[in-house]
């Protein structure tokens, strides 16, 4: 009896070591959600990208890390000198203007997306009509910024003043990012002025009433839009 | 007793699995190939169990010896730029079928045999 009991204690434990590799494997392959296809060389590309992808996001926590640090180490050594402070704090507020530091605060989250009640095949018109396009996006964030909004994102991609919106087929780039509908752009500053983005006869209500598109404005507190995580570099622009 | 010691062991390790964060994608190769190796242990325990040689030890150490030992060749392939994992796959994929096959031919030989026993068994009582 005894020895029956350790056999089937054995056993339920590899049983919950089988199944939970099994589970983990599951969750983590719906999670990234690569296909295995039929296809061997497709399937060693779909598999080189995603290693790459992971080895990128490594590498980019890595480097922020690191940016941290150096962050915390330049706030130590100019402690105690009034000069460097100045300078310190001079390179952050350039830090922040050029986008290069996540900021927070209040704002609005506008939301576009495709038309989603009628269907591509009854409509009889261009089905082009039923999308988002990049210059929608552009009008968008031009009004966001007459508004007075001091950052911008769009699906987490931060403009700056080198940012480029474009048209990339079915998708649209940003910053050389491609990103797909939805799109959330979140814009922080004065709430009353950038409200007024959505108002009767402006640029969002002619996507939702004349165009059919979902667009919508909402207010937002505590906005965190990341910063620029590409490089910004001068080859040609010089400076006295 | 062991059939719902594994009953439960299933069932806590798909709640552990589900609710665990996932893993790294670079290191779900290694998991995949050692769930395989552990498949293959538990068909060949089956078998053995059927063919009445079963022994724990042998059964455990398989399991575990031959899931560390895919990941080590997985691991060794992926250095060496040679897909070692394949031959790993195809050599417990085959024995999983082969062992598949013995379990299928035990009962089935079993249930004609009990079928043919209640035929002779109608036939003595008429």
């Amino acid at each position: 009896m005894n020895n029956k009991k350790v056999i089937s204690l054995i056993i339920g434990c590899m049983c919950v070591l089988l199944s939970y590799g099994i589970c983990a494997q599951i969750k983590t392959i719906n999670a990234i959600g690569t296909t295995t296809s039929s296809n061997e060389t497709e399937n060693g590309l779909r598999d080189s990208i995603l290693r790459l992808k992971e080895r990128y996001d490594n590498l980019y926590e890595t480097l922020e890390n690191a940016e941290k640090e150096l962050e915390t180490e330049r706030t130590n050594a100019t402690q105690n000198n009034t000069e460097l402070q100045e300078l310190e704090s001079n390179i952050t507020e350039g830090n922040k203007a050029l986008g290069l530091t996540e900021v927070t605060g209040s704002g609005v989250i506008v939301t576009l997306n495709d038309n989603q009640s009628i269907s591509q095949n009854n409509f009889l018109g261009d089905p082009n009509d039923l999308l988002v396009h990049y210059s929608d996006i552009i009008r968008v964030v031009n009004e966001l910024k007459n508004a007075g909004a001091e950052a911008i994102s769009i699906n987490g991609q931060r403009i700056v003043a080198n940012s480029v919106i474009d048209c990339d087929g079915s998708v649209i780039r940003v910053n050389g990012v491609k990103i797909g509908a939805p799109f959330e752009i979140k814009a922080i500053g004065l709430q009353e002025t950038l409200v007024m983005v959505d108002r009767y006869g402006g640029y969002l209500w002619s996507m939702r009433e004349e165009w059919l598109l979902e667009a919508e404005l909402k207010r937002a507190d505590n906005i965190t839009i990341p910063k620029y995580s590409g490089v910004i570099k001068f080859e040609y622009a010089e400076s006295e | 007793m062991i059939v719902i010691a594994i009953i439960i062991g299933c069932i806590i390790g798909a709640l552990i699995g589900l609710n665990a964060p996932i893993i790294p994608y670079t290191y779900s190769t290694f998991l995949a190939i050692a769930v395989v190796a552990a498949l293959d242990s538990v068909f060949g325990g089956i078998t053995s169990v059927l063919k009445k040689n079963f022994d724990l030890t042998i059964f455990i150490s398989g399991f575990f010896c031959n899931s560390i030992l895919s990941i080590a060749l997985t691991y060794l392939g992926q250095k060496l730029n040679l897909d070692i994992y394949l031959a790993a796959l195809v050599v417990f994929v085959g024995r999983m079928f082969t062992n598949l096959t013995i379990i299928r031919r035990y009962y089935i030989e079993k249930w004609t045999e009990s079928k043919k026993k209640k035929a002779e068994k109608a036939v003595t009582q008429e």
